[in-house]
């Protein structure tokens, strides 16, 4: 048997829940077969999402999922410029043409990149810190917001290593949204398929919460609360330097975990909530964050 | 005596690729090791660990290095740690682990020889600081006339100053950490 998951034909965060209601309960009982033919675009956050089910599935012992890969010429070769293709052919049995990988785009800060250990967050910090000159003149960031937002990444792509129990994935990517909402934006995203934000506070937080303990109750601690499932007192500090560099440079980020998704709302994006709950169940945790490049109207 | 230990060296040191970013906790206490090696084989009573060289200091680094050292290695060593060079984002992420930790060290700003403190110090405190730095040893005496305080005004902020290892104590006159 294989259960069919349409990709989204434009993959973003918005399309999250509809990519995880299709992918079904965890772990899939039957084979998944990734549909992504009519994709016409998919942001790094789509990308870190397909490896981290795909990755979900080997760790629980799965056959390996099908990806079927788009149709279109360009989408394709975007694929395998983010460097997703070359990712997914470990993961996925790839079916269609598969093109060779060409080097980055120019909005491509950061490929597609795995984080499994403290090695990987010195090399994703380098590259982000050698393109620092490129991000400035491309996107018109200012100087000062360059070394906050490889705080930012660093931090993120920590709390794969610290807290997931199991490897993740990164992505940075720059945008125009002058459309949207005026200016361009820097977006970071990383994903883990390991034991998320509930189970990872839970021996610590659970017992406090009570009948409230939920993927939503332990987002609100770790980021209202800067808890961390370790007693050392210097733990948790890394979401609460993510969320002071956000406020200053007028950022947003989102957390989604299990059933649960958390986001600081910036002035410029009112239609996103700061908690949505009960959403279908995906693996580990999902970061999104993005940093305008100048104040957005 | 003064010991200069440059944290772009001892970062080559501990992971031994050429990186120029204090990140991660591994790293941070990978060259929490060596800097505290580096003392107890020193027999300077001061140590001035200088980030001129660092690039990026995120906080979990800032954490392990700076918080840690100064929570688990300086009060049983018996030294007192100057941070040097600091950028201005290095000076961010630094105030903010050590204020969470009710932690306060002296610094001194990237071109700057002149000292502050980071953290969890308060107004007395800074000032007391201040007032030391500028006049030289004084007993609580001698800061309260300075600074046209009360004696246990004066008192109780040397008291924070001398538990935090900011000044150093030599009977009940209160020394200003030399940088040089």
């Amino acid at each position: 048997m294989t259960r069919i998951v349409e990709i989204p034909t434009s993959f973003d965060d918005r399309a999250m829940d509809q990519f995880a209601a299709a992918c079904g309960a965890w772990p899939p009982e039957h084979r998944l077969l990734f549909d992504a033919r009519p994709a016409q675009w998919a942001s790094p956050y789509a990308f870190v999402a397909m490896l981290t089910a795909a990755q979900a599935v080997a760790e629980a012992g799965g056959e390996r999922p099908i990806l079927y890969v788009p149709t279109s010429d360009d989408v394709r070769r975007y694929w395998a410029r983010a460097g997703f293709l070359r990712h997914a052919s470990e993961l996925f049995e790839l079916h269609g043409k598969v093109p060779r990988a060409a080097s980055g785009t120019t909005d491509t800060l950061l490929e597609v990149t795995p984080v499994r250990g403290s090695d990987d967050v010195h090399q994703v910090v380098g590259v982000i810190q050698e393109g620092a000159s490129r991000i400035l003149g491309e996107l018109g960031l200012e100087a000062k917001a360059t070394m906050g937002f490889a705080m930012a990444l660093s931090e993120a792509c920590q709390n794969i290593v610290e807290h997931a129990g199991t490897g993740g994935w990164v992505a940075v990517q720059a945008y125009d949204w002058r459309r949207r909402i005026g200016t361009r934006v820097v977006v970071i995203a990383v994903s883990d398929s390991g034991i998320g934000f509930r189970r990872s506070l839970e021996p610590t937080q659970a017992k406090r919460f009570g009948d409230r303990w939920s993927d939503a109750t332990a987002l609100e601690a770790a980021w209202i609360q800067n808890v961390s499932r370790f007693r050392d007192p210097g733990r948790g500090q890394g979401l609460a330097g993510i969320k002071r560099y956000l406020s200053r440079w007028n950022g947003k980020i989102t957390i989604r975990s299990g059933t649960a998704r958390l986001a600081n709302v910036p002035p410029w994006d009112r239609e996103d909530v700061p908690m949505t709950e009960h959403l279908p169940y995906f693996p580990g945790a999902q970061v999104q964050v993005i940093v305008p490049a100048s104040a957005p109207r | 005596m003064i010991q200069t230990i440059r944290l772009d060296h001892v970062l080559r040191e501990a992971v031994t690729t050429p990186y120029r970013n204090l990140v991660t906790r591994p790293t941070g206490a990978a060259v929490r090791v060596r800097i505290e090696r580096a003392m107890a084989e020193s027999a300077c009573m001061t140590a001035i660990l200088d980030f001129s060289e660092v690039e990026l200091l995120d906080l979990s680094c800032a954490d392990e290095i700076v918080a840690k050292l100064l929570l688990l290695s300086i009060p049983r060593a018996e030294r007192y740690v100057i941070l040097g060079g600091l950028s201005e984002d290095q000076i961010e992420a630094i105030d903010h682990v050590l204020s969470h930790q009710r932690l306060a060290v002296a610094a001194m700003f990237a071109g700057t020889s002149a000292l502050d403190l980071l953290g969890a110090a308060d107004t007395d405190a800074r000032e007391a600081f201040g007032c030391v730095g500028t006049c030289g040893p004084l007993d609580a005496a001698g800061v309260a006339d300075a600074l046209d305080w009360t004696l246990e005004r004066s008192a109780a902020a040397l008291v924070t100053l001398a538990a935090h290892r900011l000044v150093r104590v030599a009977g009940l006159t209160f020394c200003p950490l030399l940088v040089a």
